[in-house]
């Protein structure tokens, strides 16, 4: 009977949140349209730190977001759809569960984190006799299908004669309104502003907000960046990491905090919820990013792993020092007593 | 007039990548394809499509295949709207099409032809006019100036 309930609302919800795929799936499809010029894997052996999109540090991170199917199949508001139901033996529902997993990891697949974009700045030619003929600027947009947005030529003749490129804003607008995408709107909605953001911080909707950014913005927007610090921080600062916990929103914000040496909050959380590989594997990513910090060369010597690798972090270079340590004392007593009470009967 | 509804029979079959421009073009008689605005919209608000079009059809009715866009009034931003589908353009200019003056204009100021004598032209005309006003404005303003100076002192 709970088997039948669970495969139930599994079905239901996956069947529900086709949409979001779609939205989900359009997103990547779009991100890879647009960011086709870019190369994939830059290797950490170049010389370079690690970036984002490395191997290991993905690694790292998705071991780190979990797997929380009750979480990623929350339900999500959509249109009124009466249930299927479906009779199922032990075997299908096993199969119907590693489904719904594999949808799980798609819909927790990170938004890439890019470098801000660069302004765009180039004349293409200066025709000043044209000066005084119109009062307005021309903008052309170039409509050929088959093109990445990112690769469209979008100019602009401005009153004085001059035909420059557009700028990002100009771009994005433009290509929103000639290839319009499902959820964006051509001027971002008013939730964006630092004041409205505080309130929906208040009312703890980080994921919606985060959502929302991602479907508006393009990732190396200067807009995207600064949404997704401005939630980061307020995450951080009132330790409210189970929010973006098992979303795909968790492996941006380990990044975020490592990158700005502000893991201490996220590894207390961690110590206290027992997920202590988790919190070594932070440290080991914290590691890769700034190799040269004390930490790091102290726990290369030792060779550490898991629970000491935490330790010699919370001696030397923690800025919180004494509450990682109450929490790890915490740790190990309860494990003390937690083995204590297993070996007695 | 007769003869025409005949090669509109062929002419809506599948279009330009099968069959050539030549053939396309001899069915109608005398006529040539052009790169054209069709205007629609409401009533003082009008609103260009740029159309690849026979030259005999009415200006708003059947196209072959529309190019782009132009919006004549300005936005929020102060910008007038043109899209165009250069591919296409290009390809329609490969088979033979005309563009009319205000299409040449337009594709003139975006860059993708050169500009268009007339916008040169104008540019000229509109700073002679203005440079012709001021030289009036000036020996009128001295006068004014010294008519204002005389029911001063007096």
């Amino acid at each position: 009977m709970a088997a039948f309930r669970v495969t139930r609302c599994l079905i239901r919800d996956s069947a529900r949140l086709r949409n979001v795929e779609q939205k989900s799936a359009v997103v990547f499809r779009c991100a890879r349209r647009t960011l086709s010029s870019e190369s994939a894997n830059n290797s950490p052996t170049d010389g370079r730190s690690p970036q984002f999109s490395d191997e290991e540090v993905q690694n790292i991170l998705t071991k780190i977001t979990g797997l929380d199917l009750q979480k990623a199949f929350r339900p999500v508001k959509q249109e009124l759809k009466p249930p299927t139901y479906r009779l199922m033996t032990d075997a299908q529902l096993a199969e119907a569960t590693q489904k719904a997993i594999q949808v799980a990891k798609e819909r927790l697949k990170m938004p890439p984190v890019l470098s801000e974009r660069k302004l765009i700045d180039d004349v293409l030619a200066e025709d000043k006799f044209l000066e005084g003929l119109e009062t307005v600027k021309y903008v052309f947009t170039d409509i050929t299908y088959n093109i990445p947005h990112r690769e469209r030529f979008i100019v602009i003749r401005e009153p004085d004669g001059t035909l420059r490129k557009a700028t990002w804003e100009e771009r994005d607008r433009m290509v929103q309104l000639y290839f319009p995408r499902e959820g964006r709107r051509l001027t971002p909605p008013p939730v964006f502003k630092e004041e409205n953001l505080k309130v929906v911080f208040l009312q703890d909707r980080h994921e919606d907000i985060l959502d929302l950014c991602l479907v508006q913005f393009e990732p190396d927007s200067p807009d995207y960046r600064r949404v997704h610090n401005l939630t980061y921080e307020d995450i951080d600062k009132h330790g409210k990491y189970d929010l973006p916990c098992s979303t795909r929103h968790f492996g941006g914000m380990v990044w975020y905090l490592v990158n700005g040496k502000k893991i201490d909050g996220l590894l207390i959380d961690m110590i206290q919820r027992d997920l202590i590989q988790d919190a070594a594997s932070v440290i080991h990513l914290y590691h890769m990013l700034h190799p040269q910090g004390s930490a790091a060369k102290e726990a290369g010597e030792q060779q550490a792993q898991g629970i000491d690798l935490v330790k010699i972090f919370a001696r030397t270079e923690s800025q919180k020092a004494g509450y990682v340590e109450l929490a790890l004392q915490a740790y190990q007593e309860t494990s003390t007593e937690r083995s204590a009470q297993s070996s007695s009967p | 007039m007769h003869l025409l509804h005949f090669p509109l029979v062929v002419i809506r079959v599948a279009f330009p990548s099968i069959l050539s421009a030549s053939l396309l073009l001899k069915h109608y008689h005398g006529g040539h394809v052009v790169i054209r605005l069709a205007l629609g919209g409401c009533t003082n608000r009008p609103f260009y499509r740029i159309v690849a079009a026979y030259n005999k059809r009415a200006r708003d009715s059947k196209h072959i295949e529309q190019l782009g866009s132009f919006d004549p009034l300005p936005n929020l931003y102060n910008e007038k709207l043109v899209s165009l589908n250069f591919q296409r353009i290009k390809y329609w200019i490969a088979c033979g099409a005309h563009p009319t003056k205000p299409v040449a204009k337009l594709l003139g100021l975006s860059g993708f032809f050169p500009l268009h004598p007339m916008t040169v032209t104008k540019a000229e005309r509109l700073r002679k006019t203005a440079a012709q006003k001021e030289a009036l404005g000036a020996p009128e303003e001295g006068s004014e100036e010294a008519s204002e100076s005389k029911p001063e002192t007096a």
